[in-house]
C-alpha cells in the first residue's frame, strides 16, 4: 500500500526526522504513538506534502517518488489519493457543513452538485452529523467540528486516511464520540495511520503499533505486544508516563 | 458684518453645491476602483517577497503613510508634467501642463491608496490560519484553488470592515481637492461664498452633504458586513 | 521647467526651521485628544446616562465631517464672531494680531477626541469582563479597578493604533497651511514663491514629513517592544 525509506526532515538545524522507514499494508490501521517532537506528525504531513521531507523514498501503489525530486504533479496525486484529519479540525471557516465536504468532490473531483450533495449527505448521516449540514464550523462544538473534518477527508473516498492527533484538541467528554466515528471508519476496511495518544483506542483498533521517538523508529508491533511487552527501554519509559494518565481519564 | 447664517440664502445655495457631488464620486469611484487593483498587486507582491521588488515597496509605502496626502496631490500636479511632459507631447500629442487637476488628484489618490489598501490586503490574506490553506491542500486542490476557493474569501471578510473604513476616508480626502482648483462640493461652496460675501450657508452645506454621506456610506458596509457574515457585524 | 537642486535645498532648510511648528502642534493636539478621548471613551464605556448618548451621538456625526471643511467653518466663524467676542471680553487685541493656529488646534483636538476616543473604546471591548470582577474581588472601587487594572491591559492593545493615529495627526496638520498658518509645508513653499519652483518645495516638505514619521515609527517600535513582552503574556491567557 504505502512504503516510505529513509525519510529525512530538518527544520534549520534541527533533525526532525531521522532516516524513518515504515511500511503499511493494504487495509491496515496502524497508530504511531511517541512523545511529542518525535517527529510523529511531521512523517504524516509529509506523507500529504504539507511538510516537504528533504530526501526519502515514498512508495504509493504503483506510484514512486523520490522526496528530493518531488514535482507539483506527484504532490497532487498523493494528495488525491489520501485524505487528511486534521488535529485542529481545519474546517473551511467560511463554509457549511455540507460546503465543506462537498467543495473537494465540486472542485477537485469535478462531480456535479448534486451528485456531490448525494454523497456528501451520506457521509455525514454516518457521522451523525446530517441534522448540521447547514451550520456554519463556528457553531459547532470541537468534537462535532471533528466528525465533519472525518466527513470530508471520507467522502472523497481516499485509498489511505491519515489522522494527525485528531482528538488531542478536544475536551475530554468528547473525545469518546470522535474515537467511535473513527472506529466506523476503520471497520469499512479502509488503509488508515492514525497518530494519536488515545492507548485503549490504539488497542482496540490498531492492527499494528509504531513507536517514534526521537526522529527515529524505537520499535513496531502488535498492540499487545507494544504495550505490554516492549522490547526497548525508551518505549517502556514513554508508557509508564502515558498508560496510568490515560486509565484515569477513563 | 453680513456672515451671519440666513436659511434664505442657505436653501438658495445648498442645491448648487450639492450639485458638485457628483465631481467628488467621480474622484472616489475611479480612484477606488484603480487603487484596490493596485493594492492587490501591492500585497501580493510584499507577501511573495520578492527581493529587489518587497524593498522597493517598502519605501513606496513608507513615503505614501508618512506624508501628507496634500503633498502627494501637489507633487502629482507639479512634478508628473515635468517628468513625462515631454514624453507624452511628442508621443501621444498631450500637454499634460493642460490637463484636467482633477487626472493628477486622482493618480495621487490611487498611488496613496495603493499603499494603504495593500497594507491592509496583506494584513488580511496573512491573517488567514494556515491550516485552512493545508485543509485546502489536503482535499487535493491546486494552489490557485487553494488561494482563490479557500483564503481569499475568508480574507475578504476580514478586510471588509477596513476597506469601508478606508472608502470613506477617500470620499473625505476629495474635502482637499478644490486647494488645486477643482470645483467639488467644497470648491462650489468657496466660489459662491467668494461671489456673494456669504460663505457660512456654502460650507455648512458641504458639511451636511459630506456627513450625511459618510454616514450613507457606513451603512451600506456595515449591511454587507452584515450579510456576509450571516448576522453579525462588528462596528470598527 | 525643471528641478533645481539648489531650490530643492532652500526650500528644505526653510521647511526644517518650521518643522518646530508642525511638531508642537501634533504633539500638543495629540495629548489633548488622548485625555478627553479616554475620558469620552470611558463615559461611554460605563454607559453613563445622558452623556454616553449624546457622545456616542456627536462622536459619530463629527466622524463624517471632513477636517478641512471643519477647519473652514470654525476659521470663518472666528472671522466673523471675534470682534464682538472681543469686545464682550474688553479684548483689546486685533484680530490681525491673533496667530490663526488657535483655529488649528481647536478643529484638529476636536477631530482627534473623536477618533481616538473610538479607538479606546475598542481596547475597552478587548478587556474581558473578568478582569473587571477580580479587580472589585479583591477590594478596589470602580476607578481604582479602572485605573490600577484596566488602563494598564489598554496600553498595550491600544499601541499599534495609537501610532498610525499620532502619524495622521501629523499629516492632518498640513491643513492648517489653509488658514495661513506657516508650517513645514508653507514653510517649504517660501523660497519657492521667489523662483516659481513649486515642486522642489512640494518634495522637500514631503521628505522632512516623512523624516518625523519614520522617528515616530521608530519610537513606536521601541514602546511596543518594551510592551511586547506583557503583551505576550497578556495574550497567552
Amino acid at each position: 500500500m504505502i512504503e516510505l525509506t529513509g525519510v529525512k526532515k530538518a527544520f534549520g538545524k534541527q533533525e526532525v526526522l531521522k532516516d524513518v522507514s515504515i511500511k503499511v499494508n493494504d487495509g491496515e490501521v496502524v497508530v504511531i504513538l511517541g512523545p511529542s517532537g518525535s517527529g510523529k506528525t511531521t512523517l504524516l504531513r509529509s506523507i500529504n506534502f504539507l511538510e516537504k521531507a528533504d530526501s526519502g523514498i515514498m512508495k504509493f501503489g504503483d506510484k514512486e517518488i523520490n522526496f528530493k525530486k518531488a514535482g507539483k504533479k506527484d504532490i497532487l496525486y498523493m494528495r488525491r489519493h489520501t485524505g487528511f484529519v486534521f488535529q485542529n479540525y481545519g474546517l473551511f471557516a467560511h463554509k457549511t457543513v455540507l460546503q465543506n465536504v462537498m467543495e473537494g468532490l465540486v472542485q477537485v473531483q469535478k462531480k456535479s452538485k448534486a451528485e456531490a450533495q448525494k454523497i456528501a449527505e451520506d457521509v455525514l448521516e454516518k457521522v451523525g452529523m446530517l441534522e448540521k449540514k447547514d451550520s456554519y464550523p463556528s457553531q459547532l462544538s470541537g468534537g462535532q467540528q471533528q466528525r465533519v473534518g472525518i466527513a470530508r477527508a471520507v467522502a472523497l473516498s481516499p485509498e489511505l486516511i491519515l489522522f494527525d492527533e485528531p482528538t488531542s484538541a478536544l475536551d475530554p467528554e468528547l473525545v469518546g464520540e470522535t474515537l467511535e466515528v473513527i472506529k466506523k471508519v476503520a471497520q469499512t476496511g479502509i488503509t488508515m495511520i492514525v497518530v494519536t495518544h488515545e492507548m485503549s483506542f490504539a488497542e482496540d483498533v490498531a492492527d499494528r503499533v509504531i513507536f517514534m521517538d526521537g526522529g527515529v523508529v524505537v520499535e513496531e508491533g502488535k498492540p499487545g505486544e507494544i504495550f505490554y511487552k516492549p522490547k526497548e527501554e525508551r518505549t517502556r519509559q514513554f508508557l509508564s508516563r502515558i498508560i496510568p494518565q490515560d486509565a484515569y481519564v477513563i | 458684518m453680513g456672515n451671519y447664517f440666513s436659511s434664505e440664502r442657505f436653501v438658495n445655495i445648498f442645491p448648487k453645491v450639492i450639485s458638485c457631488l457628483s465631481v467628488n464620486l467621480h474622484i472616489v469611484f475611479w480612484s477606488m476602483f484603480f487603487g484596490t487593483v493596485l493594492a492587490i498587486f501591492v500585497a501580493v507582491l510584499r507577501i511573495r517577497k520578492v527581493p529587489v521588488i518587497s524593498g522597493f515597496l517598502g519605501v513606496y509605502i513608507s513615503f505614501m503613510r508618512g506624508t501628507p496626502l496634500l503633498v502627494q496631490m501637489m507633487i502629482a500636479f507639479y512634478g508628473i508634467p515635468l517628468v513625462l511632459g515631454n514624453l507624452f507631447l511628442n508621443v501621444f500629442g498631450i500637454n499634460l501642463n493642460r490637463l484636467d487637476p482633477v487626472i493628477f488628484v486622482e493618480i495621487a489618490i490611487i498611488l496613496n491608496e495603493g499603499a494603504f489598501l495593500g497594507e491592509i490586503f496583506r494584513g488580511a490574506i496573512t491573517s488567514v490560519p494556515a491550516v485552512q490553506a493545508e485543509a485546502g491542500y489536503s482535499i487535493g486542490m491546486t494552489g490557485a484553488q487553494t488561494f482563490y476557493r479557500i483564503v481569499l474569501p475568508q480574507a475578504f471578510k476580514v478586510a471588509l470592515p477596513h476597506y469601508g473604513v478606508d472608502f470613506i476616508g477617500v470620499f473625505q480626502n476629495t474635502s482637499l481637492v478644490f486647494l488645486l482648483g477643482v470645483v467639488d462640493v467644497l470648491g462650489k461652496a468657496k466660489t459662491l461664498g467668494a461671489a456673494t460675501g456669504h460663505s457660512i450657508e456654502g460650507y455648512l452645506s458641504a458639511a451636511l452633504i459630506y456627513v450625511a454621506f459618510s454616514l450613507f456610506l457606513k451603512a451600506v458596509f456595515l449591511l454587507a458586513e452584515y450579510k456576509m457574515n450571516n448576522g453579525t457585524a462588528k462596528v470598527i | 521647467m525643471s528641478f533645481s537642486m539648489q531650490n530643492f535645498y532652500d526650500s528644505f532648510k526653510s521647511a526644517l526651521l518650521y518643522a518646530p511648528v508642525t511638531i508642537k502642534l501634533t504633539a500638543i493636539t495629540f495629548i489633548v485628544s488622548l485625555i478627553f478621548g479616554a475620558v469620552i471613551a470611558t463615559i461611554r464605556n460605563y454607559r453613563i446616562p445622558v452623556l454616553s448618548q449624546f457622545f456616542a451621538f456627536f462622536v459619530t456625526v463629527y466622524l463624517g465631517l471632513p477636517t478641512m471643511v471643519a477647519l473652514l467653518i470654525y476659521n470663518l466663524l472666528f472671522m466673523t464672531l471675534y470682534a464682538d467676542v472681543a469686545n464682550a471680553f474688553h479684548i483689546s487685541v486685533p484680530i490681525s494680531d491673533v496667530n490663526p493656529i488657535i483655529i488649528g488646534y481647536f478643529t484638529l483636538i476636536i477631530g482627534t477626541t473623536c477618533s481616538i476616543s473610538e479607538s479606546i473604546r475598542g481596547a475597552f471591548r478587548g478587556i474581558e469582563k473578568v478582569q473587571y470582577e477580580a479587580g472589585y474581588s479583591i477590594g478596589m472601587g470602580r476607578f481604582k479597578t479602572l485605573t490600577r487594572i484596566i488602563f494598564p491591559q489598554m496600553i498595550p492593545i491600544l499601541l499599534p493604533g495609537m501610532q498610525n493615529s499620532l502619524i495622521g495627526l501629523l499629516k492632518a496638520s498640513n491643513l492648517v497651511s489653509a488658514i495661513s498658518v506657516v508650517e513645514i509645508m508653507t514653510g517649504a513653499l517660501l523660497p519657492s514663491l521667489l523662483y516659481y519652483s513649486y515642486l522642489e518645495g512640494y518634495v522637500a516638505a514631503a521628505l522632512v514629513y516623512w523624516i518625523i514619521g519614520a522617528a515616530i515609527e521608530i519610537l513606536a517600535h521601541f514602546a511596543e517592544k518594551r510592551c511586547g513582552k506583557y503583551l505576550k503574556i497578556a495574550t497567552e491567557s
